[in-house]
């Protein structure tokens, strides 16, 4: 629905081979652009909640914190997220966008 | 429909401490960290602060707070013997070399991951408290996608999802087999558990086809024709020249796996999926005698879901909707509540693939063999629209869902995995259900199961649903699963995988020989001991 995820970059060589030895490495790759919250929502909170596997979560005006603990934590029946799934700033703007967002009558509970 | 309040929230117990911050986790135990115990907190300190400078400050994990997600899982640890340190994530298998380097030094345990999602059986969770999880999910490149050989390589953190959306947005004509987690787990960490899907290609390892390690050294490692120079066939071959090598770095700790090759399943111009409905738990022989000849001959191509009752009705209903007593639920509850919704207690759910004639030639002879078994053989004219049909019916065409992650809900987000292989035997697979169900009724658990069939075998994958919230229901699970590895066992079954809580106990099976050539290739390839020490039983 929103194309493909925007973290997944394809790279259009590889690596060379053979025994690489301990060098120091100055790191620190880029961080992907974020996502967008809809995007997100799509491809990981919307295949259980208002599936039928979850409790519906949009129209809800769930507290932006609280989405945030729950995502990070698992609610009970529910995974973790951890920020290399889903970015700080990616999980911030999801549960602001979760807060204002309206029910989608396409979703039902449980 | 109102919203949770903070109250709610706090009373499930589930986020109360993360929303009040760290400071809630009086003791070790409570919380979700703890140091590995042969290092003191100095010591511990300096190798963080060294991984810092090698991935950034931002992908070094080592408080409490940031280690909440790692630290989930559902599986029981009534004894907090699989709480992790903290985590690392590289974003290149640079960084991966230095991070090692570092563990070398400090002799500091990293416990690997690709998308960590490794569910009813530890997660993200280590073998053994204190391990670092080495976290591979920033790793998320799709290398190549060979679109004549129909093959792919790809890196650790690339999920299922990633390469569906590719895959379409190139309009490349293949499907991928998911395992039913898709979403939001990965080809390299399912592939490396030897875990399934259910199209023709469900056999992740067997479609597998080179890969890249790092080993403890940081010496970087090609399989198969991939090490040749100029190769053009890493992909497309898979048993290279000399010792085929692939198999040591699956299930184990060996190496790290930084990308992974593997093919995929052209299109197919015709697909057709069944579902054969049984209406007694005692059918299951008479279903695994019927189906053995079909996928010997491979003319049923397909990795076959045998699916009990139970866990269908988990996936969409809860627990209290048709029993509320903390016994296990009688069998005649589950067949009425099934029968209600189109479902028996079997329900064996198959493809054809190939073009309209080749399909239209073997369903007649399948329809046959599957109706004197005393089955009810069923398509898309019956059950289309049924919830669980086209649930499998996504799944026999490679599509993602996550459905059946609604059996979590059952008994309070609680749930271990027991996955005896059985052989493709009518009276054996009947001898293990009857046990299963024995052991789980004395527990109260249910017998929440899913039969995965292969060439000449079954994973029977049994559900251990409980409540994680409730220490009392959290042993219990516990001493269960052991108990049905130990009663399993002295029949001679064995699990094909399980969870970090009973990785020693099932290595034990398969015998010390076994066990003591797994020690000497540890120690060879890693004699510091710093990778995922415990995983599979070895040290
Ligand atoms: C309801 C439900 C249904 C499920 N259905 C299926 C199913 O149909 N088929 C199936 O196979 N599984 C299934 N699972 C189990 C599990 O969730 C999947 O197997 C999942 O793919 C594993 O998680 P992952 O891909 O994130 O792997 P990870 O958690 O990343 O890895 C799993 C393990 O592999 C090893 N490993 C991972 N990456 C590396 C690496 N790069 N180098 C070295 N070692 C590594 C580690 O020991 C790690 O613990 C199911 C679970 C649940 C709860
Ligand atoms: C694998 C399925 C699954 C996915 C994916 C998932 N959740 Fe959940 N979530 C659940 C389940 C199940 C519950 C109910 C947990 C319980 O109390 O047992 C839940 C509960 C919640 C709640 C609390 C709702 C309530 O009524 O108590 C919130 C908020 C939430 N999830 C947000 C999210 C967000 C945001 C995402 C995406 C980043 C997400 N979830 C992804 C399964 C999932």
């Amino acid at each position: 629905m929103h194309g493909r995820a925007g973290s997944v970059r394809l790279a259009g060589a590889l690596f060379a081979l053979g025994v690489v030895s301990g060098a120091p490495v100055s790191a620190e790759t880029p961080a992907p652009p974020p996502r967008p919250p809809e995007a997100v929502y799509a491809k990981t909170c919307g295949y259980c909640h208002g599936q039928h596997v979850a409790p519906v979560i949009r129209g809800r005006a769930i507290p932006a914190e609280m989405t945030q603990a729950i995502v990070r934590r698992g609610q009970r029946a529910m995974p973790a997220f951890r920020p290399t799934e889903i970015s700080n700033a990616e999980l911030k703007a999801l549960a602001l966008w979760l807060k204002a967002s309206k029910a989608d009558p396409k979703e039902h509970d449980q | 429909m109102t919203g949770v309040t903070r109250r709610d929230l706090i009373r499930t117990g589930a986020v109360g401490a993360a929303l009040m911050g760290s400071s809630a986790f009086a003791s070790p135990l409570d919380g979700p960290r703890q140091l590995p115990a042969h290092l003191d907190k100095g010591v511990f300190a300096a190798a963080v602060a060294e991984l810092r400078a090698v991935v950034g400050a931002d992908w070094v994990f080592a408080d409490p707070e940031s280690t909440l997600p790692y630290a989930k899982s559902s599986t029981p640890d009534p004894r907090h013997e699989h709480v992790p340190s903290g985590a690392v994530a590289p974003g290149t298998v640079e960084e991966v070399q230095a991070i090692l380097k570092i563990a070398n030094h400090y002799k500091l345990p990293l416990w690997t991951v690709s998308t960590g999602k490794n569910m009813g059986y530890g997660c993200a969770t280590p073998a053994s408290s204190g391990q670092m999880i080495l976290d591979l999910k920033r790793m998320n490149r799709i290398i190549h996608i060979d679109a004549e050989l129909g093959t792919a390589l790809v890196e650790p953190g690339v999920t299922y999802q990633d390469l569906h959306d590719y895959l379409e947005a190139n309009n490349l004509p293949f499907w991928l087999d998911v395992p039913t987690v898709g979403p939001i787990v990965s080809p390299v960490g399912n592939t490396l558990e030897r875990g399934v899907g259910y199209t023709p290609y469900g056999d992740h390892f067997f479609m597998q086809c080179g890969m890249e390690v790092v080993l403890a050294d940081g010496t970087l490692v090609r399989t198969g024709m991939g090490s040749v120079q100029n190769s053009t066939t890493w992909q497309a071959f898979k048993w290279g020249y000399g010792p085929y090598v692939d198999g040591i770095f699956t299930q184990s700790n060996f190496g790290v796996v930084t990308k992974l090759g593997f093919w995929l399943m052209p299109k197919p111009p015709a697909f057709k999926p069944f579902m054969v409905r049984h209406n007694a738990m005692g059918d299951v022989a008479k279903i695994v005698d019927a189906m053995r000849p079909f996928r010997m001959s491979n003319l049923i191509p397909n990795v076959v879901l045998m699916m009990g009752a139970a866990y269908q009705i988990a996936m969409f209903h809860r627990r209290e909707e048709l029993w509320d007593k903390p016994e296990s639920i009688p069998e005649e509850v589950v067949r009425s509540f099934a029968r209600k919704h189109g479902l028996g207690m079997w329900n064996t759910y198959f493809a054809l693939y190939g073009t309209d004639e080749i399909i239209a030639a073997i369903e007649p002879i399948v329809r046959r063999a599957f109706e004197a078994s005393g089955g009810e053989v069923l398509t898309e004219k019956e059950m289309g629209g049924n919830l669980w049909f086209e649930h499998h019916k996504n799944l026999m065409s490679g599509q993602l869902t996550l459905e059946e992650k609604g059996i979590m809900r059952w008994r309070g987000g609680g749930m271990v995995c027991f996955a005896p292989v059985a052989p493709a035997k009518g009276i054996e697979t009947q001898q293990q259900t009857e046990l299963a169900k024995e052991i789980l009724g004395r527990y109260g658990f249910d017998y929440s199961v899913a039969y995965a069939i292969g060439g000449r075998e079954l994973h029977h994958l049994i559900f251990i649903q409980y409540d994680k919230e409730d220490p009392a229901e959290e042993k219990k699970a516990d001493d269960c699963i052991r108990e049905m590895i130990t009663r399993f066992g002295a029949r001679g079954w064995a699990s094909y995988r399980t969870g970090v809580n009973t990785m020693d106990l099932v290595a034990q099976q398969y015998g010390e020989a076994n066990r003591a050539l797994n020690a000497r290739l540890k120690q060879a390839l890693d004699p510091n001991h710093i990778l995922s020490p415990g995983k599979q039983g070895i040290a």
